[in-house]
Parts: C-alpha cells; structure tokens; sequence
C-alpha cells in the first residue's frame, strides 16, 4: 500500500514537470489583479506612509521646496489630540453598537425569508434590500427630515402618542444612536443577501435527517443551520467590522459640521486632510487608523482559527 | 456626493485621485457662445473700461465659478462678442471647490481664472495657486483698487502688497427680524444697540412653549468674531497673530452664551433658520441676503411681515464682509485674456448686470450706489451694513481656529463646560495653531 501511495505520488509529479513553460500561466492570470492591487492599493500605503512623515499641506502642494521631513512629529501630536482619541472612542462605540446588531439582525432577518419562497416573501426581500441600492444623500435628507426637532415625523408621531420630543441629532447622546440606526438600517439589506445566500447552500438533507431525529425547527436553526453559516457570518463580520472602523458617510451627510458628538475616526481624518488641507498629518492618522483595523482583522482570523483547530 | 475615503489612508486617496485627474484634464465643460444672449440689459455690449486688444481673439479663457454657469455665461456673452475670446464656463459646487483646487494643485492643470470664496483666499494663497497680478493693474483701471468697496481695497486683502485676486461679488450679515411678531409683543422697532437685541430676544421668548426670541446657528463661524467688532475689538492682535485673549472677545462670548443662559434661542442643533423664521419661532436672526431669497420662496405670503436691519451696536456695528473674489490662475498660459475678462467683471455695467440676473451684491463702488441696486429696500440695508463690514483674518489657520472657537462655545453653551477653562484651553490651542 505504501509503495502504491508513493509510485503514485512519483507519477503524478513526473506528469506535472513537462509543464514547465505553463508555469507561467499562473504569473499570468494573477498579474492584473496584483498590478492593480499594487498601484491602487499597496502604493498609495507607501506614499501616505512618506507623507505621514512630512508637513505637506497645501502650500507644499503648490511648492514641494517647501516640504519639511518631520520624523514622528505628527504622530506625536496626534496622539497628543484629544479630538483624535475621541474619534476613535467615537469609532469604538459605533463598532460596538452596529457590528452586533448588523449581524444578528442580517442573520435573523435572512432565517425568516428562507421560511418561503412566496410573492410576499421575495417582495420583501427587495424591501430589505432597497435602504442598500439607495443613495447616501437621499438617504441623509430623508432622515434628516424625519429626524428634525422642529418639523420631524418622528417626533410628530411621538407628540400623537402623547410622548416628548426626542433631541435626535442635537443632544451627543442620542445623535450617536440616531446616525448609528441610519447606519444598521443601510447595511443589513446587502448583508441579509449574502445569508439567503448561504441559507440556500444548506444542503436540505440534512435538514431532513435532522427532521428524521425529531429535531423542531428551533433546534435545526441552532445546531444545523447556524454552524453550517459559519463561514458567511465570519465574512459578515469582517467586512462589517472593517466598513464600521471606516464609519463616514452617515456622520458626514446626518451631522451639522462642527458637530463633533459622532466624528468618527475617518471623518476627523477627512476634516484635517481635505477642510485644513493638513495632509502630512491627515496621512499620519489614515495610517494608525490602518493599523488598528488591521490588527483588529487579523486578531478576528487567528480567533476564528483556533475555534476551528 | 463624496464616497467614502479608503481605509488605506486619506493621503494615499489623495495622490491617487490626484494622478488619476491630472490624466483626465479639464472636462465637462460647457462652451459659452451657445449660451443665450444675456437678458439683463448689459447686452449693449459697450465696451468695459479698457477694450481687450484684438490679438487676444481666437484664445481661451476657462473659468471656474461657483455661480450658477447659465447666468454666468450670459453675463460674459458681451465680452466674447466683443473680444473675441472663448470663455469656458466650468461650474464647480461650493462643497467641492476645495478638492478641485487640491487636485488642480497637485497636477498644476487649473483653469486661467477662478472664483474665490474670500474664506478660501487665504487657502489658494497659501498653494501658491494665484498669478500676482500687480504688476498688470495698471493697464485696467476697472481693477483699480479704488473702484472697490473699501472692505476689499488691495490692503485689505493683501497686507503684504501683492494683489493676487480681484474683489467680485459681495456678501454680509443684517439683521432680519418679523415685524407682524414684534408688533404683537409690543416692540416698536428693530432692536439698535446689544442691550436692546437682548432685551427683544426676552421678551419674543415670552410667547410660550417652542417660540424662542433669535437663533445663533451652531455653525456661524463669523457670528462670535462680528460680535468682537462689535465690541470695539479685533481677533488679529499687533503681531498678526491670532489673539482671542482679549476683553472684546470676552464681552463677545459673554454677549453669545446669555441667549442660551436665558433660554431665548432654541439649542436643538438641528434647528433649521428659514422654518424658523417663518413659522416665526425664531423671529430675529442675523443671516445673509440669501436668507431674504429664500424666505421670499418658502413663504412668499410673508412679504411685508418682515424685514432686515443693520445689525445692532455695541461700541460699533460691524458685520462680516463675505463674497468671492475671482483671480487668475498661477501657470495660466492665457494671463492677458483672463486679466481682460476680470476688467469685465469689475466694469459697473457687469456688475449691476450681474446683480439684476442673481441678486448678488456688487463690489464696485459705482455699481453698489447704482439706482437699479439700491432700489430694493432691503439691499439698500445691505448696502449701508457693506459700508461697515470687515473680513475675517486671512491666515491660512483661520478654518482651523474658527472651528475650535466654534467647538469651545457649544461646549459651554450645550454641554456646560465652564466658561474661563474652556477659554483658557481655547488660547492655548490657538497659540499651538499657530506655531
């Protein structure tokens, strides 16, 4: 047996080894996607990171003489910026709040759909899926209407009930909330796609021996379908976590500039490089936000790997 | 709108999308001799004060305005008529001037003349981006410092001599209040002094529930500064500097936190001015001539239960000074032609034209004091309040400084910091701005 395994192994190397001029196929096909990741994706790193290491603003756009090599001086005082840390505390609260929910709400959502595939069911599924096809701005004016003190529908339906006005996007509390829920509500519909998705990769035997052992559709759920959704929920989380590390867009279209109660760590970043034009600095920051969320998908990986070993 | 800036770094972004434009060049611009003959009365096509010479025929201006580019190439339709020239009409949104100019920068492909909003100026300044044009004054007189309101004379805007830029249209602040309300509460008039503003904000207060007696918009930068003038201060200090450490601006911040510490303007970040006013929650407010177009086109059944004043005095009555200016572009290969198109627009009959299409405010003297401008009773208030406004600090800090003063005062008015810590730290960060 032994000897089988190794004339076999022997054969097929031989076999391979005439391919020596296709080698290069392989180089080939990936070559685009590692151009293009190197020019749009590695080499933009490189120079934010040389950048992060000057005082480039404005002027020294117009006259690089200008530019000064700072060392670490923008890190220092980055790090010495109450306003970066409370981004980044900012950051953390939204990550807290709207990874969990985004997931667990994603998920649940998705498990209900699979119920049927009935007219009623697939028109919601379009329903879940509008808030992720629409655009940003429409999305910002729409909210901020309904969430207006003045002349809000929320607000309004609250007074029909007999309730006060909530300070939606004005008190630093609640506007965190508020932009946060836009948030949720915007991301599950792509999310709630990608479990249907994989709901449906469920292969329906084993449904159907867990049916057989007189398993109800609550233990199913639990001990079939959910373990069988690792993967999808792990690159849920993944892409959620990193999208909500980044958290701009609804800040940036819901909140009042100067507002600073939910500046996230992108947005403080947008305000230095592009409202002050301090792009030296803004590269600095780009840069620790960087390493956070990379430090913060690799820990997630490993985890995710010692759960499987 | 604007998409996400990546995760690998805002810098990088940049340079990327930096490349990326430089290769693209100018684009979807629209030509002006299509556009239709200007309906404004300025199609008479005499000739601006000094007549482009003809060899600047067959060249081409391009311009980038954030006015509105339909208006803006009929207003130039006499001067391609007359010239020659091709002007290229490029509308650039206010949110986005500031990434053009970076980009524009950074690959050095700008236009040959660009509007500047006199907060940027300092900005396009410092990239180096504006041709110094003092050396050709002379050759148009329509550029003549003098021919300008003296809030944007050449020493104003360019203490240090060299005049890069040309004052265009013109913007400040009044006070616009609801005469139909104060007549209600029993007040005479429009309040003329600090005390009285107060008082008036008191007493509209009074009406109940969700009506507030004037509105500070958590955003209005220029407000605390305008107060200091008021005061009789300045936020520039003999050196040049920055200095808020001054009994003005302390009188200033005093003045701004007693709304909210007697409840007389609405705290909700979120308030919007225009409903305000006209639901008349907010029957005072100190805004610009665009508030007056809007509230014309919200509520239209308004007109006559409202007016504008200039704005109540302290030791003086000094407004912001805001507007555009235009200037031609450092590295512009057609400096001649852009010089000849700035002399347009400074001409009178431009400006007044101008002022007829938009209601934009003119910078020229003899325009500002042109019958067809003052014959609004409410420009005529603007006009008086443009005879004592003052522009904000030109030091590329200032956007910087003006958000943190900003920060400071929310702090103490929303979140009850206190107020001589929160000052302190507030000096101390203008001082580290301007290290």
């Amino acid at each position: 047996m032994n000897v089988t395994l190794t004339t076999r192994a022997a054969r097929s190397v031989t076999r391979r080894r005439p391919g020596s001029r296709g080698s290069l196929i392989p180089y080939l096909l990936v070559g685009p996607a590692v151009l293009l990741l190197v020019v749009f994706g590695v080499l933009p790193i490189v120079v934010a990171a040389v950048v992060s290491l000057t005082d480039l603003d404005i002027g020294g756009l117009g006259n690089p003489d200008t530019v000064r090599f700072i060392g670490l001086e923008n890190y220092q005082q980055l790090f010495a910026d109450e306003a970066f840390w409370e981004a980044l505390g900012n950051t953390a609260f939204f990550v807290v709040i709207g990874v969990p929910t985004i997931v667990g709400l994603s998920l649940l959502i998705a498990i209900g759909l699979d119920h049927s595939q009935s007219r009623f069911f697939r028109a919601l599924r379009s329903f879940y899926f509008l808030p992720a096809i629409t655009a940003i701005v429409a999305i910002s004016l729409i909210w901020g209407y309904l969430y207006n003190s003045q002349f809000g529908l929320l607000n309004y339906l609250l007074g029909v009930v007999g309730l006060g006005p909530v300070p939606w996007l004005s008190d630093p509390v609640v506007s965190r909330f508020s932009v946060a829920g836009v948030a949720i509500w915007r991301a599950t519909g792509l999310n709630i796609i990608i479990f249907l998705a994989a709901l449906q990769a469920v292969p329906r035997e084993y449904r159907e021996a867990a049916a057989i052992d007189g398993a109800g559709a609550w233990r199913t759920t639990i001990s079939i379908v959910i373990p069988l959704l690792r993967f999808a929920i792990l690159f849920v989380t993944v892409t959620t976590l990193i999208s909500w590390m980044q958290f701009f867009d609804e800040p940036f279209v819901l909140m009042k500039w100067p507002a600073n109660d939910a500046m996230s760590a992108s947005l403080y970043i947008y305000f230095q490089g592009f409202r002050f034009n301090e792009f030296g600095f803004a590269s600095a920051a780009s840069l620790v936000l960087l390493a956070i969320i990379l430090a913060v998908t690799v820990i997630q990986l490993r985890m995710r790997k010692l759960n499987d070993d | 709108m604007r998409t996400q800036p990546g995760i690998r770094g805002l810098g990088a972004t940049l340079i990327a999308s930096a490349l990326v434009f430089a290769a693209c060049g100018p684009s979807a611009s629209s030509t002006a001799p299509s556009a239709p003959a200007a309906t404004t009365g300025s199609e008479a096509s005499n000739a601006p004060s000094s007549a482009p010479s003809a060899s600047l025929s067959g060249t081409t201006v391009t311009v980038w305005t954030m006015e509105d580019a339909t208006k803006f190439e009929a207003l130039v339709q006499p001067f391609v008529d007359s010239s020659g020239v091709t002007v290229d009409v490029e509308a650039v949104p206010w949110d986005a001037i500031n990434e053009k100019l970076t980009t524009a920068v950074a690959s050095g492909d700008g236009p040959d003349v660009t509007q500047i909003g006199l907060s940027l100026l300092p900005t396009f300044q410092a990239a180096d981006a504006l041709e110094d044009v003092t050396d050709d004054l002379a050759a148009h007189p329509a550029l003549d410092s003098s021919t300008f309101l003296d809030a944007v004379s050449a020493d104003q805007l360019s203490p240090d001599g060299a005049v890069t830029s040309v004052p265009w249209v013109a913007d400040t602040r009044v006070l616009f209040y609801r005469t139909d309300i104060f007549q209600e509460v029993g007040l005479a008039g429009p309040p003329t002094t600090w005390a009285e503003f107060i008082a008036a904000a008191e007493q509209l207060a009074t009406r109940g529930e969700g009506q507030y007696g004037y509105y500070i918009p958590q955003w209005d930068a220029p407000l605390p500064i305008q107060f200091t003038w008021q005061a009789g201060g300045d936020v520039v200090g003999a050196d040049g500097k920055i200095d808020l450490d001054t009994p003005e601006f302390k009188k200033a911040v005093d003045l701004y936190t007693s709304f909210f510490e007697k409840n007389t303007v609405p705290t909700a970040s979120d308030f919007d001015q225009t409903a305000g006013f006209i639901s008349g929650a907010a029957p005072m407010l100190i805004s610009g001539p665009y508030l007056a177009s809007a509230i014309k086109e919200q509520a239209p059944e308004l007109d006559g239960k409202w007016a504008v004043t200039t704005l109540p005095k302290d030791v003086a009555g000094t407004a912001l000074f805001a507007g555009s200016n235009m200037g031609v572009w450092n590295g512009s290969d057609n400096v001649d032609g852009a010089l000849a198109l700035l002399d347009f627009l400074a001409a009178p009959e431009t400006q007044v034209a101008w002022f007829t299409a938009t209601g934009s405010l003119p910078t020229n003297k003899a325009a500002a004091a042109d019958p067809a401008v003052t014959a609004d009773p409410n420009v005529a208030v603007y006009a008086e309040q443009l005879a004592d406004a003052k522009l904000l600090p030109l030091i590329p800090q200032w956007d910087q400084i003006s958000a943190a003063i900003l920060a400071s005062l929310n702090e103490i008015v929303l979140n009850g910091a206190d107020k001589a810590a929160t000052l302190e730290t507030l000096n101390q960060t203008v001082a580290d701005l301007q290290q």
